[in-house]
């Protein structure tokens, strides 16, 4: 598909459905959506709950199947992809930062981000540097030796943002990143995840139901029982 | 910037390439989590270190108990110096039975290759107890000078004092029980009055205590004719294959068994272990201990794994395989079951040292020491299955939920 402003379409999804069950319980969470994201594009998805705002992102995300539709990120269409090539693919191609920060609970803040490097095959030391680089960015350098559970909701959510940011994946992929958060904590946190996506050059897929982080979007696009309503920037 | 967002896209292709680490670098980087996780949840950690305690402490237990009733079967047979024995045809332990003539001695000794024989007497014996009532020994007879069959660990007198009329050596571990033998003492003993010339230490076989007396002391108190004995204990002069005597000395005395000390001893091994039920009822409890241990350490794995389902769902997410998170939990099996292994071994030897006594010792050989932890690693590496499956069905997507 061609882009308007010129930038290289990162995520193109064409009349993606996803149906729940079978039979008479059978739910449609998706039915035929068509979304696009250009590089460098921070989106919001936004929508009432149970609209399909998470079974979108997962599949974006690529840890859930489309039940019809093509998916293609960065030309890979990972609707067809081999389930076994899909984990190389998430921990090349994409981060998450999830709605529950999602931390792991025995390692430090720079120890979960060294993690996601040491799987994309960096040397131990390499890792490690580049973690304390990415806290200093995400302004909690002195936290790196914090395990989870010593940090406040905000400082855990950088850490995971900055786990995202490890390794400098072309897509970032947010699900309710605020949904934990104060208002003005959630709002730094979103600022600094687009800050940061821009300064990796990063395109941002942010689910939200938050209004008060509407305005840092690019462009919102808005679900309602499985589709698309409306799109604005 | 824009330049960086195009070879973003474009060389998204070669990245899946490139993100494929070696498996040595996701091996070190599991075993990292792995330990991590295990020890972050301290109490799990003990819950699961205990199950593998547990089993190597109750396996091992039994094994040695096991061990140790096997060697008080042949302990007479490995110590008795002998290089052959020639026993009845119908023996399958060593306990005094239908005898051997004295012509057998007589062959034996004249049988090329022999360096010496001696004949072994062996017989029940009753002590009569200063306080009424009596209890039983087993009588063995051996000949002066060289006293080929004992005594042996002698830990009170010498073996010369059987030599001195009316005197035997008794166990030193049964003197309480044999009404509190002393240097010196005299019992009746079958009938006759015999005089306590010297201790043992340890010869307490799955039946009374071995006595020592000289060869025809122990003929007037077993009433044994001059014209036979139990068994002939035989040595092989050096320069000689003892299979090649042994077939020889066969061949002379047809109606008895020649065997060598290694065959008499897997004999008498291979009836307690098949023709008695022993070996079957400590099979059955050394598996009931490694099962319980594997249980034990198979819901602790999967309760750790259910805990944390939501970070091995993360991993997943972020791009860990099944097999990755499969080599975690190896890891952890393996550590765990070579920590246990290390404590449970620690322990069980204390307790085997505590209980070294004759009566009752728990036998662990060094290949008890090198097996214990490979199984124990097997063992916890089955017991993470359980996990592993759990882990297998997880679908990364459950981190949105």
């Amino acid at each position: 598909m061609k882009n308007t402003n010129e930038r290289p379409r990162v995520v193109d999804v064409n009349g993606l459905s996803k149906v729940y069950g079978s039979g008479a319980i059978a739910f449609e969470a998706l039915k035929e959506v068509d979304f696009h994201a250009d590089a460098g594009e921070f989106v919001m998805i936004s929508g009432p709950s149970g609209s399909g705002k998470t079974t979108l992102l997962s599949i974006l995300g690529c840890v859930l199947r489309p039940t019809a539709g093509h998916v293609i990120i960065f030309g890979h269409d990972v609707s067809t992809t081999r389930e076994n090539e899909l984990p190389s693919l998430r921990l090349s191609l994409i981060g998450f930062v999830f709605q529950g920060f999602n931390l792991i609970a025995s390692l430090s803040a720079s120890e979960n981000i060294a993690l996601v490097l040491r799987l994309r095959g960096w040397a131990p030391k390499e890792a490690q540097g580049e973690a304390a680089k990415l806290l200093a960015e995400v302004g909690i350098a002195e936290k790196a030796d914090s395990l989870p559970r010593d940090l406040s909701g905000g400082q855990r959510q950088r850490v995971a943002i900055a786990r995202a940011l490890a390794g400098h994946p072309s897509l970032l992929l947010a699900d309710e990143p605020t949904a934990n958060l104060d208002g003005q904590t959630g709002l730094q946190v979103t600022e600094l995840l687009k800050d940061l996506a821009r300064i990796h050059g990063s395109t941002v897929v942010v689910v939200t139901h938050d209004p008060r982080i509407h305005n840092l979007a690019d462009r919102i696009v808005h679900l309602e029982d499985g589709q698309i309503r409306k799109e604005s920037l | 910037m824009k330049n960086q967002r195009l070879s973003n896209a474009a060389g998204a292709t070669d990245a899946l390439a490139m993100h494929r680490p070696a498996r040595i670098v996701r091996l070190r980087t599991m075993l990292h989590v792995g330990i991590k996780m295990m020890f972050h949840d301290k109490l799990k950690f003990a819950g699961t270190l205990f199950g593998v305690f547990f089993a190597v402490v109750l396996a091992n237990q039994q094994l040695g108990v096991f061990l140790g009733l096997l060697s008080k079967n042949t302990m007479f047979i490995d110590n008795a110096g002998a290089d052959l024995w020639i026993v009845p045809a119908s023996t399958q332990t060593l306990q005094p039975g239908k005898p051997v003539a004295m012509t057998a001695l007589y062959e034996a000794r004249t049988t090329p290759g022999v360096a010496w024989a001696e004949p072994l007497l062996f017989g029940g014996g009753s002590v009569s107890l200063p306080s009424g009532g009596s209890e039983q020994v087993t009588i063995v007879g051996t000949k002066a000078p060289y006293w080929h069959g004992g005594p042996w660990n002698i830990v009170a007198g010498s073996v010369d004092v059987l030599r001195n009329p009316d005197v035997m050596i008794f166990e030193d571990s049964e003197r309480d029980k044999l009404g509190g033998l002393n240097l010196g003492s005299v019992r009746e003993v079958n009938g006759y009055r015999t005089i306590v010339g010297g201790f043992t230490w340890g010869l307490l076989p799955f039946a009374p205590s071995y006595s020592f007396a000289e060869y025809d002391y122990a003929r007037v108190l077993l009433g044994t004719p001059s014209d036979q004995t139990s068994f002939v204990l035989v040595g092989v002069a050096p320069g000689n294959k003892p299979d090649s005597v042994a077939a020889a000395i066969q061949a002379r005395t047809p109606d008895y068994l020649v065997l060598s000390t290694h065959e008499f001893h897997n004999r008498v091994l291979r009836y307690l272990l098949v023709s008695t039920g022993i070996g079957a009822t400590t099979a059955m409890s050394t598996a009931f201990g490694l099962i319980v241990g594997l249980v034990i350490v198979s819901l602790s794995m999967f309760s750790a794994v259910v805990d944390n389902i939501r970070e091995f769902g993360t991993l997943k997410a972020i791009g860990c395989r099944n097999g990755d998170l499969a080599l975690l939990l190896l890891v952890q099996s393996t550590f765990y079951g070579l920590l246990g292994s290390l404590i449970g071994l620690t322990q069980i030897s204390g307790i085997a040292g505590f209980m070294r006594s004759p009566k009752l010792a728990l036998v662990l050989p060094w290949q008890t020491y090198a097996s214990t932890p490979l199984v124990m690693v097997i063992l916890c590496g089955l017991a993470s299955l359980l996990a592993l499956s759990r882990i297998r069905k997880l679908e990364p997507g459950m981190v949105f939920r």
